[in-house]
């Protein structure tokens, strides 16, 4: 299924940060809507600030329109207040990317974990934990064990959660 | 001397036959009232077979609500003029025009957020359409005009701005001189308006054109794009067709 780009990605102003404030609050809303359905399609967990400046999402090159840096930043800042962001290193320029939160998927996680218990059968992960990365995963444990819901737990070998 | 009709008793007579007259008046009108109300019983009637005979047209072919308009237009009646009475309760005019300013104000809103109150009378209509659904009743232009006066009327806020042709219906009650405008006009060709077009087709100063825009900008009509070559442009969501031309590929139409 190809990417559906909202209608702001082809209003050229939409890459110029609005002066009008009410105006400019629509457009970065608008804009972290967009930055975390396009990872979430390209199943895309951590950005460098470079590559992403000439990323599509950023850059749209067939109405010669991109969004600068300080905006791109902009717009990070908001996702990173969001609890959508973070950052890899002091100076900005890695970051995590969470289009979906840790609770979210551990929710989804404890839902499945569920599901299987009760039919008891072979477990294969399902398509939507498909590219799950690792540190994602450990985090939405932990978010888990915070809720009282799972508990991670270190053995000789790595690590294993039990479920309630 | 003998004057006639003095006397008490010439009063008193006079009296009488004033009070005989009286009588016969009051006799007199009873009689026409009697007639006017057989006449207004028929009236009643016609109207009533009228009514239930032209009921469903008048909800179905905006054809033929544009011909009862004129007609009412005519003969100097407005049958939108009040929301209860005969016109409205015996036709359902009122109740279809109604209900249309209920489905404006509701779609008016909902785009609020995008367009900044301001939309161009066509996405109206379609987007009427499409919330009215496959077996809807037709609703033209022409019926959302008239909604639309009568909602102005109810003090909405609403107002129709004429551009290019058709007209831009404003729901939000930002306050639109007449420079604004003109400048919403000039824009519509495009979607979008810069400093120098507007000093160049209406020979403004270049301050009165750079005000004009700021408002449009405070009040969210407008967006800026500064990456445009030259000098920055003023977009209007309202007026952009990339926006509208999504419609109709969203339908599945073309």
């Amino acid at each position: 299924m190809s990417f559906e780009w909202p209608w702001q990605y082809n209003f050229p102003p939409f890459f110029t940060l609005q002066p009008n404030v009410d105006t400019r609050q629509k457009q970065l809303a608008a804009w972290c809507s967009l930055a975390l359905s396009y990872c979430r399609h390209h199943k895309l967990y951590t950005l460098g600030i470079m590559e992403v400046q000439e990323c599509p999402v950023f850059n749209h090159k067939n109405i010669d329109r991109k969004l600068s840096t300080e905006a791109i930043l902009i717009v990070f800042e908001e996702l990173r207040k969001k609890g959508n962001l973070e950052w890899l290193d002091k100076n900005k320029t890695q970051c995590l990317v969470m289009w979906r939160r840790p609770e979210e998927w551990g929710k989804l996680i404890y839902q499945w974990v569920s599901r299987s218990a009760m039919v008891n059968s072979c477990n294969t992960f399902p398509p939507e934990f498909h590219g799950l990365e690792e540190w994602m995963l450990i985090r939405s444990l932990q978010a888990l064990q915070t809720d009282g819901k799972a508990e991670v737990i270190t053995m000789d070998d790595g690590k294993g959660v039990k479920f309630f | 001397m003998h004057r006639r009709g003095v006397g008490a008793g010439a009063i008193a007579k006079k009296k009488l036959a004033e009070a005989k007259y009286k009588e016969r008046g009051t006799v007199l009108a009873e009689d026409q009232i009697v007639q006017m109300s057989k006449q207004l019983e028929t009236f009643k009637s016609n109207l009533e077979e009228f009514a239930s005979k032209h009921k469903q047209e008048i909800r179905k072919s905006s054809q033929f609500r544009v011909q009862f308009q004129e007609m009412c237009a005519t003969i100097g009646v407005d049958p939108l003029a009040s929301g209860k009475g005969f016109w409205s309760e015996m036709l359902g005019v009122g109740d279809f025009y109604y209900e249309l300013g209920v489905q404006i104000i509701e779609v008016c809103l909902a785009l609020k957020h995008r367009n900044g109150g301001l939309i161009t009378l066509d996405e109206l209509h379609h987007r009427v359409l499409k919330g009215r659904g496959k077996f809807a009743q037709d609703v033209s232009q022409d019926d959302l005009v008239r909604a639309i006066k009568k909602l102005k009327v109810m003090g909405n806020g609403f107002g129709m701005i004429p551009v290019g042709g058709s007209y831009l219906v404003q729901s939000v009650p930002a306050e639109l001189n007449m420079d604004h405008t003109v400048v919403l006009q000039l824009a519509e060709k495009k979607g979008y308006v810069s400093v120098s077009e507007i000093r160049e087709s209406l020979k403004w100063e270049r301050e009165r054109a750079c005000h004009v825009l700021d408002h449009l900008l405070k009040e969210g009509l407008a967006w800026l794009d500064s990456q445009a070559s030259g000098e920055p442009q003023y977009w209007l969501p309202a007026l952009f067709s990339e926006l509208t031309s999504l419609l109709s590929i969203s339908d599945g139409g073309k």
